[in-house]
């Protein structure tokens, strides 16, 4: 089975391999002289007016979180649609029972608002 | 040495080093791109183990969505790295206790408990053979997942149920400065919560 993977491994070292070339000749040929001018960040011909790090709001984490949960759900989706064949009546309904615990999830955060921006 | 040998040992070896740069890199950025290599090397050894849904489910959940949403939030969070330096003398004794602990009970149950059992186990635990080119893990994985261990599979949807209404708990607030109409309230007032009419004597003029 591992033998299928082999173009993934080559896929790797190559590309790895194209990185590393690509970052170590710049390193190597290019001339260096920087100065503080070309090393101090810019903003498309003014100064820069802040740092770029800031506070933000807290419902991007609230997205990000219920983003991950419900791609925790479509993972377990997956193998169930490939031995749907298999494993009958049963697995079918354990699925069903699965996807209504979260639904019942959905409709709490869509009704409480967690989902609009605003 | 075989191949395959050759392979964990350097996705292994770069496991752990990508791991130890997590924590002693200063940036917070390239701490989590090193995070993001250290699980690349773990879904890498998953695979030569043979469990390639799981490597894959780990590059797609992990690589694909935590580290991602992880690296937009290190990026824009205002972190003070000096702040957060300070005090590392200060913890190292207790560091290292905790570390000590941990890898004295570790190393404890290695040896003592049933130690006996443990060392045959290990003696004639052979690694599974090679699976044929055809054989399919998820399948293999997904035909116990929801007959044999339907219950657990049942429990993870309540841990995820869990977790929606946690998050939504923990850091939902109802924006109070924005405004805006909400046509419920706006079509179901009566005449009696916007009008008073009050009964007086009229009055004369002086």
């Amino acid at each position: 089975m591992l033998s299928n993977y082999l173009p993934v491994l080559i896929f790797l070292i190559v590309g790895g391999g194209i990185g590393a070339v690509m970052i170590i000749a710049g390193f190597v040929l290019a001339p260096h002289k920087p100065d503080s001018e070309k090393t101090s960040p810019y903003e498309c011909g003014f100064e820069a007016f802040e740092d770029s790090r800031m506070k933000f709001d807290v419902r991007y984490y609230l997205v990000a979180i219920l983003f991950i949960l419900f791609d925790l759900e479509i993972a377990f989706l997956f193998p169930w649609a490939v031995v749907l064949d298999k494993i009958g009546y049963f697995g079918f309904w354990a699925m069903v029972i699965f996807l209504g615990i979260l639904v019942v999830g959905f409709i709490y955060e869509w009704k409480k608002g967690a989902l609009e921006w605003e | 040495m075989t191949g395959v040998q050759f392979l964990f040992y350097a996705f292994a070896a770069m496991m752990v080093f990508c791991a130890l740069m997590v924590i002693t890199v200063r940036n917070p950025v390239r701490s989590a791109l090193f995070l993001v290599l250290t699980f690349v090397s773990c879904s890498a050894i998953w695979l030569l183990m043979e469990a390639e849904f799981l490597a894959i489910t780990l590059v797609l959940v992990y690589v694909g969505a935590v580290m991602v949403l992880f690296l937009f939030v290190v990026m824009m969070l205002d972190i003070n790295i000096n702040r957060l330096k300070e005090g590392f003398v200060k913890y190292l004794p207790v560091g290292i206790g905790v570390a000590g602990l941990f890898g004295g009970m570790l190393t404890w149950l290695l040896y003592n408990v049933e130690a006996a059992d443990l060392k045959t186990k290990m003696r004639t635990m052979y690694p599974p053979s090679a699976k044929p080119a055809d054989y399919s893990n998820t399948e293999e994985l997904g035909e116990v997942l929801y007959t044999v261990y339907v219950y657990p599979f049942e429990i993870a949807a309540v841990i995820l149920l869990v977790a929606i209404v946690a998050a939504i708990a923990l850091t939902f607030r109802r924006r109070t400065t924005t405004k805006y109409q909400n046509p419920d309230q706006q079509v179901s007032v009566k005449r009696d919560d916007r009008l008073r009419v009050v009964k007086m004597d009229s009055e004369e003029k002086k």
